[in-house]
């Protein structure tokens, strides 16, 4: 280990061992800047969800479990569940993609891996409303796929594509794949390949090896990658705005109607806290199976939240 | 069959992202694809619509604010967390990466409810703490590994030659992490500047971001203008990964 920098100064040494903690003044400014951006404004939906919406705006006088009670109304119920129906949908697309690319990639030169990873990657630093665009030109009655479908005979009507929840699935899933594709690409890289060449030279099959080696090993990081995936369709917003319509709400699309248009803050805050909570819990179960699935194989656990 | 797979994820990925890119160039008023006839005449009808260029200014100086408070606060406490490795020092992470955690939209309605009722609606200052946040996490993560990297026997080196600490920190490890803080600064200009969910929630009528403002201008109508300023979104984007993944960067960033 090496020694503490703090113990060489010779005039500093004895005194910042009393004070103990050295490292305060530079990790201050950025815990105040959390608290001030993050933690202050969590806590404070967190608060004005227990908080009754009157017709003059949010009441700070009196407590309620009401905006909590509203969840459970049948109304919501059918939005929740397409919001579930399109995040599902989109995850299970991905997680049957994900092997077939990663392992593809995975056998690439070093060079080319890190430009294939570039091109899986860039798009999602363009902006969501951009590929919104883009999709809205694709899915069109008019668009680029219903034409070349017209073109080479397949259809003679055009898809319906658009304002529908097949279109925002078609849009969500290469949005997210991302997602689960780096957490699986970076534990397959990590596999030892002594070990697909030892099972093959002991007779496995390259099915045999990916079912009884690759999988078991690299499963856990599929998982992490999937939650995150999920976590991502169940709060998307731009996208099914714009290619879903306000005829497939979904819930993040409820909490912008609540918020920002009704201005019901206390039911809005209660629409947060509830997506806040599922996504946490989400993430701990994710973690949890991650782990399960790699201790059950003697391997050391290693889980990232993203 | 991989290839396969391969090849349909690609086109999918990349298909909305390229299309738009060539779609801005049709010289017609409705989007039929442009082969061989070119035209910038949506290119000029976008750059002489204020809202766009407006909005344009205010998304870089929203993201050149934000990330420099970032990459300031966040080299700061990632040189007390890695010189002083200080106990708990997984948990200060934890914290600081936190944000990865909670969804935009979530985010977005925290803080739109936490500037209203604090009289910050429809200022910068709300916008900038927002996006300081989200970037926190990316930036935290990179500048960790920078000052990793850097040999901490340079710093003593110059402490026991009678420099303060402070003295050393301006003079020999900032330099010496310049590299990584240009990539740092670049990714998070890039993450600020391509926000949308968490901005779309909180900013103000008179605050709209460039991503903002092409949502609501698709949100009213589709015209090949919406597809020249998303073009120049995707060019400036694109030139920005590239610049980072030159700098090696981008590889580091990813794979985390």
């Amino acid at each position: 280990m090496a020694v503490d920098a703090a113990n060489i100064s010779s005039a500093g040494a004895s005194a910042s061992r009393l004070r103990l903690r050295p490292h305060w003044p530079f990790i201050a400014p950025l815990i105040l800047v959390m608290a001030a951006g993050f933690a202050w404004p969590l806590l404070h939906v967190l608060v004005n969800s227990f908080h009754p919406n009157t017709p003059q705006g949010l009441d700070a006088e009196h407590w309620t479990l009401t905006n909590y009670r509203r969840l459970a109304d049948p109304l919501y119920g059918e939005i929740l569940l397409r919001t579930l129906r399109i995040s599902a949908a989109v995850t299970a697309i991905s997680a049957v993609a994900a092997y077939p690319v990663a392992l593809f990639i995975a056998r690439l030169s070093p060079r080319a891996q890190s430009w294939m990873i570039l091109a899986y990657v860039s798009p999602w630093l363009v902006n969501t409303v951009v590929k919104a665009l883009g999709w809205t030109l694709l899915l069109r009655s008019n668009g680029v796929i219903n034409t070349a479908l017209r073109a080479i005979g397949l259809i003679e009507q055009p898809l319906r594509l658009l304002l529908t929840e097949t279109g925002v699935v078609l849009a969500l899933v290469p949005g997210h794949f991302m997602f689960v594709l780096l957490p699986l690409w970076t534990a397959i890289s990590a596999l030892d390949p002594a070990l697909s060449w030892a099972a093959g030279t002991l007779g496995a099959t390259p099915a045999g090896v990916f079912r009884r080696i690759v999988l078991p090993l690299t499963l856990p990081a599929l998982i992490v990658g999937l939650v995150i995936n999920f976590i991502m369709n169940m709060t998307a917003f731009a996208i099914p705005m714009l290619l879903g319509g306000v005829r497939n709400q979904v819930a993040s699309m409820l909490a912008y109607q609540v918020d920002l248009v009704s201005l019901d803050w206390p039911f809005g805050g209660a629409l947060a806290v509830a997506l806040l909570g599922f996504t946490l819990a989400l993430v701990f179960v994710g973690q949890k199976l991650a782990v399960i699935g790699l201790s059950s194989r003697g391997g050391k656990p290693e889980v990232s939240p993203s | 069959m991989m290839l396969a797979v391969n090849i349909v994820m690609l086109v999918a990925v990349l298909a909305p992202v390229l299309l738009v890119v060539w779609m801005s160039f049709t010289p017609t008023a409705s989007f039929v694809l442009p082969l061989g006839d070119f035209s910038l005449r949506w290119y000029r009808e976008a750059l002489s619509y204020p809202g766009f260029v407006d909005a344009f200014f205010l998304s870089a100086e929203l993201a050149a604010i934000a990330s420099l408070i970032t990459i300031a606060a966040t080299f700061l406490a990632a040189y007390g967390l890695v010189r002083f490795r200080p106990r708990g020092r997984e948990a200060l992470m934890a914290v600081f990466t936190a944000p990865l955690l909670v969804p935009a939209v979530v985010f977005g309605i925290a803080m739109l409810q936490f500037i209203n009722q604090l009289g910050l609606y429809n200022r910068l200052v709300g916008l900038v703490l927002a996006h300081v946040i989200l970037v926190i996490p990316f930036a935290i993560r990179s500048l960790v590994a920078t000052l990793g990297a850097v040999p901490e026997e340079l710093e003593w080196a110059a402490m026991m030659l009678g420099r303060s600490r402070a003295g050393t920190l301006w003079h020999v490890t900032l330099p010496l992490c310049a590299h990584g803080l240009v990539t740092a600064f670049l990714f998070s200009f890039l993450l600020s500047f391509s926000e949308v969910t968490t901005t779309i929630f909180m900013s103000g009528p008179s605050l709209q971001t460039l991503p903002v403002r092409i949502y609501n201008y698709m949100s009213d109508r589709i015209d090949p203008t919406v597809a020249a300023v998303s073009a120049l979104v995707v060019m400036i984007s694109l030139a920005l990964v590239l610049a980072l993944n030159l700098m090696g960067g981008f590889r580091r960033l990813a794979a985390r």
